[in-house]
């Protein structure tokens, strides 16, 4: 106990050096908890970007390609999907709900998808939460539009406005001759749905219904009006969610999509895409772990170098300490005690660093990035790191502990002029 | 004239795609697997498919009466499903069904889509089997095993890992690809020979 007094003490006495210490590794192991919890956010967050879906269907290509431009509307399609195909599974006896999406137009920057009012009873995120409408509701013409929560806020779009589809993704031609009209804006999801315009299959039908290879044909351009009495059935579509009937299923209609004769299908489970593709994002998240271990590490180096320059001042202490009875043996022990307690308290600062950050930070994340945070109890593999961190504060310590295991008495006596 | 010209050329062209053959190969990689395995209540459904090279150790059409014996076997071996995947006992899972076949890869596709309505075909498909062969002995051709198994557990909730017998009972089997669907979504697992334990925490 008189170690420990005495060691606690010491430190106190050196309150300034000793309490920048504690802070640079209290900041450090902040840092690495931070970034821990982040990487285990943004996993999850990224997992519960589409949830209750059991098959995705698309053209043949990898299954991550499929996920990333049907999910994520991260790139393109290499084919579509034809709707007689779409049919045909739609039909398909383990098929218990369909939806179709039919991308490759936008709106100022942000994608365009049509698709059917199943999608906003189906498209379910976040273990299993369906889309709410912020304001407004579903397609109720042809020409209606619903807005992801991000492209309304940014662009600045209430119910009522008229928004002009951009034909493809980067170009300068307009479908200005049939506006839309936004009948809904949804509430912020945190998934890439909010940074999608929605309007019905029939509207992505319609719009195209006059073009030919790119731009209207001159001439026989259909009026908005005109192309409500016509046949607005699509002949293809890009992707189509699937939900089957019973679970048990599921791999016999992937098979049968994936080995469908008459058009190179196939059919992805999204959990399995998902995790796929982690692995290929993973790689960054090894990096930023390995950076912040490093700061850690750097930051009990600068506490080795802070006890072994304390070394010097500290002479007389020792030699006192030396004087009134105290071995070689103790001496390295109040060391490594010091170096502990040090660490210890710095481990419990960054914890609450790290909490109190999370505290402040959380909402603003989750609103500018859709990442959600859990506040939770710390993990064991938390709770082990945080020991590591203590153990390896105890082990760098070891080096000015012989350093001052080898001063002679002497030495601490004599009075250097 | 002309317009009889052009459809006669148009009913050529498409007797010939008719009479071409589908040319689409599945992917085939001898020594991994692929295992699905479906949860839905107290249901287990897993299908098995599997490379010859794996199971047998040869992928050739059974010549000898030995090849024949073994395929025998593997497929035996096959239906043997509380051996091969081995799950938690306290969820007390028995195996309701279990049922193995030989498919020629390259006609996997065919055997599929052949229940009833292509029937007439068969004969047709029959008489290619002798072409076939002929690839085979080639080297080209591949086969695969698939074998489909349905358990029923008392306590699925229970259940925490599946241990593998199935790598000691085909020394040639190195990997399985696991596809798994459960209440909390579809996830993905490779189970290596050298740790033949697929870890269910947190995935059921």
């Amino acid at each position: 106990m008189i170690f420990l007094r005495l060691a606690i003490k010491s430190l106190i006495s050196r309150r300034m050096t000793v309490g920048l210490t504690i802070f640079a590794i209290a900041m450090s192991v902040a840092l690495f908890l931070g970034v821990e919890k982040v990487r285990t956010g943004a996993q999850a967050s990224f997992a519960d970007t589409i949830s209750d879906t059991d098959l995705i269907v698309g053209a043949r290509s990898g299954s991550v390609q499929l996920l990333l431009y049907s999910v994520f509307r991260i790139g393109n399609a290499t084919n579509n999907v034809s709707w007689d195909s779409y049919q045909d599974i739609a039909a398909r006896p383990e098929v218990d709900w369909i939806v179709p999406m039919s991308l490759g137009d936008s709106h100022r920057g942000y994608r365009v998808m049509g698709t059917t009012d199943a999608f906003f009873e189906r498209y379910r995120y976040r273990g299993g939460r369906a889309l709410d409408f912020a304001n407004g509701g579903r397609f109720s013409d042809l020409f209606d539009t619903v807005l992801g929560a991000d492209v309304a806020s940014d662009l600045g779009y209430k119910l009522g406005d008229p928004i002009i589809v951009a034909h493809g993704l980067e170009s300068f031609t307009e479908h200005d001759d049939k506006p839309f009209r936004v009948s809904g804006i949804l509430a912020k999801t945190g998934t890439p749905v909010d940074r999608t315009v929605l309007i019905s299959l029939e509207g992505i039908e319609a719009i195209h219904v006059d073009w030919q290879g790119g731009a209207q044909r001159p001439g026989r351009a259909v009026s908005a009006d005109a192309v409500r009495a016509m046949d607005l059935t699509p002949s293809a579509i890009t992707a189509a969610l699937v939900g089957v009937k019973s679970r048990l299923q599921v791999f016999r209609l992937q098979r049968e999509i994936n080995e469908y004769p008459q058009e190179p299908l196939l059919a992805i489970l999204p959990g399995v895409a998902l995790q796929e593709l982690w692995g290929i994002v993973g790689v960054a998240e090894t990096a930023l772990i390995g950076v912040s271990a490093m700061v850690i590490a750097t930051a009990l180096l600068g506490m080795a170098a802070m006890i072994f320059a304390g070394l010097n001042e500290r002479r007389r202490e020792m030699a006192i300490l030396r004087a009134l009875g105290a071995g070689h043996t103790t001496i390295v022990a109040m060391l490594l005690l010091e170096a502990t307690l040090i660490a210890t308290v710095s481990a419990a600062l960054g914890t609450l660093l790290l909490y109190a950050g999370l505290w402040v930070a959380r909402p603003y994340v989750d609103a500018a990035f859709g990442l959600y945070l859990p506040i939770n109890a710390p993990t064991i593999h938390e709770l082990g790191f945080l020991l590591a961190v203590v153990a390896a504060a105890a082990f760098v310590s070891l080096v000015p502990a012989i350093r001052a295991y080898r001063m002679s008495l002497a030495h601490g006596m004599t009075i250097r002029s | 004239m002309r317009i009889v010209a052009a459809a006669a050329l148009l009913l050529a062209g498409t007797t010939m795609a008719f009479a071409e053959k589908q040319r689409d190969l599945g992917a085939h990689e001898h020594g991994v697997g692929q295992l699905n395995i479906a949860i839905e209540g107290s249901e287990i459904a897993m299908e098995l498919t599997a490379p010859g090279a794996d199971i047998v150790g040869f992928e050739h059409p059974a010549a000898t009466e030995k090849d024949r014996a073994r395929i025998g076997a593997a497929i035996e071996a096959l239906k043997k499903a509380q051996d091969l995947f081995r799950l938690t006992d306290s969820a007390q899972c028995n195996v309701i069904s279990a049922e193995a076949e030989l498919l020629a890869a390259d006609e996997g596709s065919h055997e599929e889509h052949d229940h009833a309505d292509h029937h007439e075909k068969h004969g047709h498909h029959d008489d290619h089997h002798g072409a076939d062969r002929d690839d085979e002995h080639d080297g080209r051709a591949h086969t695969e095993f698939r074998a489909e198994y349905a358990f029923s557990c008392a306590a699925p909730a229970q259940i925490r890992e599946i241990e593998f017998g199935y790598f000691d009972t085909f020394p040639n089997a190195q990997e399985l690809e696991v596809q798994l669907i459960s209440d909390l979504g579809s996830r993905g697992f490779e189970v290596m020979r050298d740790a033949p334990v697929l870890d269910l925490e947190g995935a059921i």
